[in-house]
């Protein structure tokens, strides 16, 4: 049997008792900021609605959150008679683990010395790092999507595969920006990218360093990937009742809840250690301050996002599902890619980052141009590169040079399979690919134009 | 491997954390058996006739796809990137001639509206016949002074 290298000189207890201390106080420090963060929400957001918010339980409805807590416990379970009924029990498990799991990464504080021991304040530190929080937060996609598909119904069936596409969508945008930190620091464990910013306060950190850029695009992708309003499309309440997790009662729904709101701690712990150098900060040369001062930094600025999240959520309205892939593809993917090359750049030679500058502004010329044709050929239904596109031939084509034509006989009579066969003959389809159509005739004008203001907002 | 361990440490309690809350749940919880409206799938209040959709739109699943593609590509960025300091050049203009295989690859499927959403509008010309004098009728003997023209056949 193969035994851990701690244990294979016998079982090292003092060390195995550190671990597990270093863990229980992790957890429990954990569990109390998803309480606090609840509350913290709570109040926040009805400051800003002009709301009094929570105020019965405890002090300042401190403990409302544990209120609502405890009275989940008494509540009935219910198990949906059309779902599946293990991977419906599973799905929250698979939600919460990985949530717990993410924050162990986090360097809170420095290096601290108890009696001799030296450790780092986080819960663990494997070479791996920012690894393990990708692949966490990959898991937690599986969490959204089976309690949505488990619970054979309407409402959080679409709400978990907006979810899983949504997630998946901004996985790729998070995880190039955090390549970028990675190009710099070359490592990948979270201590080692906390130290490599820690030479001087602010310049050094990579939020500087890689040019602003990557830190809004991770602050974007991981408001998605959290679902976090204004990209909450998730649950939005307004269309999907309560979206994936409707169909949840009692405890289970409760930790779904958990899990949103410790992902939200993370996720802004992530950022902090990523872009904002983590606990570094002026600290004073006093035996316990300049250990707890680094601690105070790490917590200011985590509650700084923290805080950010909530004002999303007060002052962003929902995005339409379209504007929020196009956001998620057509913008931070494309973006982050150059700019990720960018950063290369710059630690080869000053001159690549001037000619990938250049490659960035064509590239975006050569995406408008892609978004364009691809929005002509959606609308008019022409796809020369299908296997089964209809043929047009060049005859028809000249036929209907620039103009808008109706279909014979049918138009009239008002059935939309005459509508159908116009799809087939947009304006312009002699014109090259990628024409727009808006010049052609009126009638193509007017369609273009709502179309046109309605989604370039993304790109 | 001694900082993974940690890790393993929290996944146990994680779990310990959600079975003994499950166990204090259905301890503490009604222990009524539910009726058929409760454990029929919630619809605001709507009794459900229609099974939940078993088809999607295939663009789920075309984003699902084109994300692998991006997600292979960030798998073999992060390597790269922690020895980048040592490929310097090379390493940079390698990675170059993969973005722009990648980027061409992304082109082509935003200009076939692979990640456009929603369906596609539908396009209708107006009927030059349907006027407002055609489709609006008028009550006859109306207000004074106008003339009532009635229907009129589209």
């Amino acid at each position: 049997m193969n035994l851990h290298p701690l244990f294979v000189h016998g079982v090292h207890w003092p060390e195995l008792l550190v671990i597990v201390i270093r863990v229980v106080v992790g957890f429990a420090a954990l569990m109390g900021a998803v309480v606090m963060m609840i509350w913290f929400e709570r109040k926040v957001i009805s400051d800003m609605q002009a709301r009094i918010g929570p105020n019965r339980a405890g002090p300042f409805g401190l403990l409302q959150t544990l209120a609502d807590g405890i009275k989940l416990f008494f509540k009935e379970d219910l198990v949906p008679e059309e779902a599946d009924r293990f991977v419906f029990k599973l799905a929250p498990l698979l939600s919460l683990v990985p949530a717990i799991v993410a924050f162990a990464i986090v360097p809170v504080g420095g290096v601290m010395s108890v009696a001799g021991h030296r450790f780092t304040l986080q819960i663990a530190d494997p070479p791996i790092g920012i690894l393990l929080l990708l692949a966490m937060s990959s898991i937690s996609v599986y969490g959204v999507m089976l309690a949505g598909w488990s619970s054979g119904s309407k409402y959080p069936l679409l709400g978990s595969v907006r979810a899983s596409a949504q997630m998946i969508s901004y996985e790729a945008a998070m995880g190039m920006s955090v390549v970028m930190v990675v190009l710099l620091a070359g490592t990948l464990s979270t201590r080692g990218i906390v130290d490599a910013q820690s030479s001087t306060f602010f310049a050094s950190w990579y939020f500087v360093r890689t040019g602003v850029v990557p830190f809004f695009i991770f602050l974007v992708a991981v408001t998605a990937e959290t679902n976090r309003p204004p990209f909450d499309l998730v649950e939005a309440d307004s269309e999907l009742v309560g979206g994936f997790n409707t169909e949840y009662s009692s405890l289970r729904f409760a930790l779904f809840y958990m899990a949103e709101f410790m992902n939200t701690i993370t996720m802004s712990a992530v950022i902090v250690t990523l872009f904002l150098g983590g606990p570094d900060g002026p600290t004073p040369h006093v035996m316990v301050l300049n250990q707890l001062v680094p601690v105070a930094w790490f917590l200011g600025k985590t509650l700084l996002f923290l805080f950010a999240y909530v004002w999303f959520r007060a002052a962003l309205p929902r995005l339409r599902y379209d504007q929020l892939m196009d956001l998620g593809w057509k913008v931070l993917i494309p973006l982050s890619l150059v700019w990720t090359l960018i950063v290369a750049g710059g630690l080869v030679a000053g001159w690549w980052v001037v000619g990938l500058a250049v490659a960035l502004v064509v590239g975006a010329g050569l995406l408008y141009r892609a978004v364009v044709v691809g929005h002509w050929r959606v609308d008019a239904g022409i796809f020369p590169d299908a296997p089964d596109a209809p043929p047009v031939s060049r005859r028809q084509r000249g036929a209907l040079a620039g103009r808008w034509v109706s279909p014979p006989a049918t138009a009239t009579a008002g059935a939309t399979s005459g509508a159908a066969v116009a799809v087939g003959v947009a304006p312009g389809a002699n014109a090259p690919l990628g024409a727009e159509p808006t010049a052609t005739t009126d009638a193509g004008a007017a369609r273009s134009a709502p179309d046109g203001s309605g989604r370039g907002g993304g790109s | 491997m001694g900082e993974y361990l940690p890790i393993l440490v929290l996944i146990v309690l994680g779990l310990l954390f959600a079975g003994l809350s499950f166990a204090a749940s259905a301890l503490l919880g009604p222990r009524r058996r539910p009726t058929s409206a409760k454990v029929a799938p919630y619809e605001c209040g709507i009794v459900p006739d229609v099974e939940p959709p078993q088809r999607f739109p295939v663009r789920f699943y075309l984003v699902a796809m084109i994300f692998i593609i991006f997600d292979i590509e960030i798998v073999f960025l992060y390597p790269w990137a922690v020895i980048f300091r040592q490929l310097q050049t090379f390493g940079l203009v390698e990675v170059l001639v993969f973005a722009v295989v990648v980027f061409v690859t992304f082109l082509y499927l935003v200009s076939n509206g692979a990640l456009d959403w929603g369906p596609a509008k539908r396009l209708e010309r107006a009927d030059t016949k349907r006027t407002t004098s055609s489709t609006v009728s008028r009550v006859p003997g109306g207000p004074p002074g106008e003339p009532s023209s009635g229907h009129e056949a589209a």
